[in-house]
């Protein structure tokens, strides 16, 4: 379903409206501000272009923010944000733990994916934060008067850069530099340990059965590598490929990595059909990883990274 | 006798195309292991000869416990599509019937999912959901036979179109089911994409023995199948117990069908192609039908499944997009020859 030019021309005209929309209703709840918007370099009205490529425009830091992706949710939190946060995604928003008590705002759509429209609204946000995907309903969203952020990491850099962002967005400059410079920091103080080692021949699994993995562009993959992972599906075409375990019993990896979405214990691993062949089962190497710390693009990837980085070098990291 | 000896030759091409692609598929994969050393470790595997020296445990372990098991497995599996569908085309007097009419397709599915969603998928080690499966697979089957039994008599109409009515109830159901999945979704996708993969021998073992039995008990219905063409009178006439072979026939069909999908997901395609392609050539004599189709169908999956794991390889695709990507166009093709053929004769 491709818009026609005129119901673009119409989506135009209400996002300009919807932009005034947020102009007017932003002052107003101005005054309960708790973090330090002096402090920074933070200028409003400000205007960014997000990973969509809409630019967003916002007159005053927003203060009544609904999150839609855990990533989001954790980010905002981590900036100081926590309190300003009046909707969030679903269930799965676990972190930190006073995330679950916010209003959840998803589970509409066709496919249970969508945000309900009507409760976001309902929540008179000034702003949302989500990652991409759900063009339909960010466009309702926009026309309806609620400034769409979209942020979309696809590997560790540009995760710090969202950060970056959205503490520009928020009004949060200041932590946000923070915030990235120590991940930076925790991030380097690893990668020095790992950079001396050579490559760990490695296979992370998304899925099974039917195995499934995670392709070189993935978010996955970026801290596999920096964490010194020489994976066996670096080659995959697409992100999250159905993988040959002839393939994997022949490149016979050191190191098993099983993510926790799969559901599968170090134990189930070593009794599927020719598992027994692979170094990293018979060797006792098949660990499991917390799947939010490493799919999540967040405050939490360099726990990701070192999660990771232990898997593959423990003797580095005692 | 000029017939006889033809369909002798068909038989024996089957036979040899089965051999044929069940060595190639062996011998073919992600991982290359040339024809020598698969011959020699076989003949190892068999008694015959020492293990071959130079050939590492990995191409050992690919080839007996993930390759053969999965090739053995698609052929169970294509033999039971195919005399599924040929029971049903037979019961129905209905080149379209297969095993997704009386609903053990989407009876299955539905199974899975519960299960998926009330118990997880990891509920019974690896057998409660290929369990759960089944078990909704010949339930579905059930209810739509009581449904469109009325009477003592099961009319063949009524049963299509209570087919029909369960299969959408019980795919509002899954929606349902699934909106509230959360993390299990992507279980439930998996199950529902379907395909061969992660299938070892156990799998074959208990898959296997019931296909057999079920097969068997195929065989014993031909010559009532064969006098079910001459409509539901005649048949009564000359001796067939009408809504007993009803009530078998349905019984086998379904079991073959939930054996299927039990293992490997929905796999379309097979199950209507089989018997549909063969009929063509040796006639419409379920005595003659039925060998044939437990020859071409078992052939027919593990091409497909060879395709399936070849083709974007080390990745693989699920064996089910393969058979209706390749096995549709292909059938309207033939749908087309044939029309083009009766009207041209007409």
């Amino acid at each position: 379903m491709r818009p026609s030019r005129p119901l673009l021309g119409v989506i135009l005209v209400l996002l300009v409206l919807a932009q005034g929309c947020a102009r007017q209703v932003a002052p107003a709840d101005r005054t309960g501000a708790p973090v330090a918007a002096a402090t920074s370099p933070d200028a409003f009205p400000l205007t960014i272009a997000d990973d969509d490529g809409v630019s967003v425009t916002l007159d005053a830091p927003p203060q009544r923010i609904v999150t839609f992706a855990p990533s989001a949710t954790e980010i905002l939190f981590a900036l100081g944000l926590g309190g300003r946060i009046v909707g969030v995604s679903g269930s799965y928003d676990d972190y930190p733990a006073a995330a679950k008590k916010i209003e959840q705002v998803g589970g509409a759509g066709d496919f249970g994916v969508d945000p309900n429209i009507e409760k976001v609204v309902s929540l008179r946000p000034d702003l949302l934060v989500t990652i991409e995907g759900g063009d339909q309903w960010k466009k309702r969203l926009r026309a309806l008067g609620v400034p769409v952020f979209t942020i979309n990491s696809t590997s560790f850099d540009d995760t710090l850069h969202d950060i970056q962002t959205v503490g520009r967005l928020t009004g949060t400059t200041g932590p946000a530099n923070q915030l990235v410079a120590g991940m930076r920091a925790d991030a380097q103080a690893i990668q020095a340990k790992v950079a001396d080692e050579p490559a760990v021949s490695c296979f992370y699994e998304v899925y099974y059965p039917p195995l499934m993995t995670v392709g070189p562009n993935t978010f996955i993959a970026d801290l596999l590598r920096m964490a010194g992972c020489d994976s066996v599906s670096a080659a995959a075409k697409t992100d999250y490929p159905q993988w040959s375990v002839d393939d994997l019993v022949r490149a016979n990896p050191d190191v098993y990595l099983v993510s926790s979405e799969s559901a599968s214990s170090p134990a189930a691993v070593a009794t599927r059909p020719g598992f027994d062949a692979i170094a990293a089962v018979t060797n006792g190497r098949v660990v499991p990883i917390d799947a939010d710390l490493v799919s999540r693009p967040g405050p939490r990837i360099v726990d990701g990274l070192r999660v990771l980085s232990q898997a593959l070098h423990p003797d580095l990291f005692g | 006798m000029i017939a006889s000896r033809r369909y002798r030759r068909v038989l024996l091409a089957l036979a040899v195309g089965l051999v044929v692609s069940f060595l190639v598929a062996v011998a073919v994969g992600a991982v290359w292991i040339s024809p020598w050393a698969t011959l020699r470790l076989l003949a190892w595997k068999l008694g015959l000869g020492s293990r071959p020296a130079g050939v590492p445990r990995s191409t050992e372990v690919i080839l007996f416990q993930l390759r053969l098991p999965r090739v053995v497995l698609a052929a169970i599996v294509g033999a039971a599509l195919a005399a599924s569908g040929t029971v049903f085309q037979g019961l129905f007097r209905n080149p379209l019937a297969d095993p997704a009419i009386i609903g053990v397709s989407s009876g299955a599915a539905l199974g899975a999912i519960a299960v998926i969603v009330f118990a997880g998928s990891g509920v019974l080690g690896a057998f409660g959901v290929p369990l759960a499966a089944f078990v909704g697979a010949l339930l579905t089957a059930f209810v739509v036979y009581r449904l469109a039994r009325i009477g003592p008599a099961v009319h063949v109409a009524t049963l299509l179109l209570a087919g029909i009515a369960v299969a959408a109830i019980i795919s509002s159901l899954m929606s349902l089911l699934m909106s509230f999945s959360g993390q299990q979704i992507r279980d439930i996708y998996a199950w529902l994409l379907g395909g061969l993969s992660g299938q070892g021998w156990n799998q074959v073992g208990a898959v296997g023995a019931l296909v057999a039995v079920a097969i068997a008990a195929a065989g014993l219905t031909s010559h009532e199948l064969n006098l079910m063409a001459l409509g539901e009178e005649r048949a009564a006439q000359l001796g067939v117990e009408i809504d007993r072979l009803k009530r078998r026939s349905i019984a086998i069909g379904a079991l073959l069908a939930a054996c299927a999908v039990s293992v490997a997901g929905v796999i379309g395609f097979v199950g209507l192609m089989t018997p549909h392609l063969l009929r063509m050539v040796v006639g419409a004599d379920h005595r003659r039908l039925l060998p044939a189709v437990l020859l071409g169908g078992p052939t027919l999956l593990i091409l497909a499944d060879l395709l399936a794991r070849t083709v974007l390889a080390p990745q693989e695709l699920p064996v089910g997009v393969v058979t209706a990507l390749l096995g549709g166009p292909f059938f309207l093709f033939l749908l087309r020859r044939e029309g083009r053929g009766a009207r041209a004769s007409a």
